[in-house]
């Protein structure tokens, strides 16, 4: 129901009507935050990625052809928005993990703080840890409800391939939390 | 596969011992929709997990953001379509003005044919031929679409010479084009006449006026390349502007280190 209520929204949007953008930004502005933030874990740039999502909207909006699902077709103008950032940005995004890892590495150290981490904490930081390719669909699986075909049509593969990429990121998360119970 | 062997291997990797060979055929039967992920208990229960994180909330300032984006976008569109009523006559005049000239430089081309030709008038041809891509780029500027600007300003590369007029679109384009490829080409096409000092001042008071990172950027390497000491102000506003992202605040550091 809410899938026709977006798409009817977008074409609206396609049409002229811009203002329906902001319904659909007020729906879907926190899932995609929260995708981006999981990829990066920077709040501004990921703020800054949701923004130049709905701008890529807005200007792509007459390819929106409303015959696919608008939470598909959004996400794969994200994945795309993430992706030319971190390419002009390599340097930073480098920089950016190592920071990353330095301030892992602080806080495995503190023993004391990690009893008190709870398995979703641990859980986070298990995701923050796995490769930035299993990481992404781990993502998309959440905010995009498992839906495994959509998720196929975002990355360009079958709907079993992406059960077998969401297996091995499961598997690779899954041994990474172990290790983090282990420092514990 | 049978169903009892498949069943014995998912019950084989839920307590954990199935070898790497297994784990293969367990990949293939999950691509060939023979297993569920949710069949796979250890591995279900981190994702049921996952899904159950509340994802972060973004700041109010992604709102704001949003809104003053959409309320430029819009007055774009309204001022597209009131152009729009416009339209056949931005259309025709330019064409023809084109048609003229194409004339023009017809009748002067077929006159070369006809009689010996002389350095005059190959001079006045190449003149007209300059008034024509130079008239063309001026109107294509104008356009709607992004690429047709940058078409225009791609014209520039073939004028031997170009006039103020030129330049001066230039620097309009540089300092207010929606679009940011347009305005980086703008300014590739301007740093070929750096040896003006007017365009060397009219690009250094070009800095205060960009507010994309990769513009400022490359200007401020230009303003490195050219050695100019008297951009190093205007640099320094851009540094002490909040607005200014952080890795361009670093990169104009860079360049104001080396200018001064």
């Amino acid at each position: 129901m809410e899938a026709l209520a977006d798409n009817t929204l977008m074409e609206k949007v396609r049409d002229g009507d811009l203002d329906k953008l902001s319904l659909l930004f007020q729906r879907y502005k926190r899932p995609l935050y929260g995708f981006f933030y999981g990829m990066n874990k920077d709040q501004e740039l990921s703020e800054d990625l949701v923004q130049n999502t709905f701008f890529r909207i807005i200007k792509y909006r007459h390819l929106f052809r409303g015959e696919g699902d608008f939470k598909t077709w959004m996400f794969h103008i994200a994945r795309n928005v993430s992706h030319d950032h971190f390419r002009k940005n390599k340097m930073n995004f480098k920089e950016r993990v190592e920071n990353w890892q330095e301030r892992l590495g602080h806080e495995e150290n503190r023993s004391t703080e990690m009893q008190q981490l709870e398995a979703q904490q641990m859980l986070s930081m298990a995701m923050d840890r796995l490769p930035t390719e299993k990481r992404e669909v781990l993502l998309l699986s959440k905010y995009q409800e498992k839906k495994y075909k959509e998720i196929g049509e975002i990355l360009g593969c079958s709907e079993g391939a992406v059960k077998v990429k969401v297996f091995r990121a499961l598997e690779e998360l899954r041994v990474i939390y172990k290790q983090l119970e282990k420092i514990m | 596969m049978e169903k009892k062997r498949v069943e014995e291997l998912v019950a084989k990797y839920n307590e954990g011992l199935a070898d790497p060979s297994e784990i293969i055929v367990i990949e293939q039967l999950i691509e060939g929709g023979e297993i569920e992920l949710t069949q796979l208990r250890q591995l279900s229960s981190f994702n049921e997990q996952l899904m159950k994180e509340e994802g972060p909330l973004p700041s109010p300032r992604l709102d704001d953001q949003f809104q003053t984006m959409l309320g430029e976008e819009k007055r774009k569109l309204v001022k597209g379509s009131f152009s729009f009523k416009f339209a056949e006559w931005s259309v025709i005049i330019p064409r023809l003005g084109l048609a003229t000239v194409l004339l023009v430089t017809g009748f002067v081309g077929g006159n070369l044919l006809q009689r010996p030709s002389s350095s005059q008038d190959v001079q006045q041809l190449t003149r007209q031929v300059g008034e024509l891509k130079e008239m063309m780029m001026l109107s294509l500027l104008e356009k709607e679409s992004a690429s047709e600007r940058l078409r225009a300003v791609s014209l520039t590369n073939e004028m031997d010479r170009v006039s103020d007029k030129v330049t001066r679109a230039l620097f309009q384009t540089l300092n207010h084009d929606t679009n940011v490829n347009v305005r980086l080409a703008a300014l590739e096409a301007l740093t070929a006449y750096v040896r003006q000092s007017a365009v060397r001042e009219e690009l250094i008071r070009s800095i205060s006026m960009q507010d994309s990172p990769l513009v400022q950027v490359t200007l401020a390497e230009l303003m490195v390349s050219l050695q100019e000491k008297k951009s190093v102000g205007a640099l320094q506003k851009l540094l002490d502007n909040d607005s200014t992202p952080k890795d361009v605040k670093k990169q104009i550091k860079k360049s104001i280190d080396i200018l001064i």
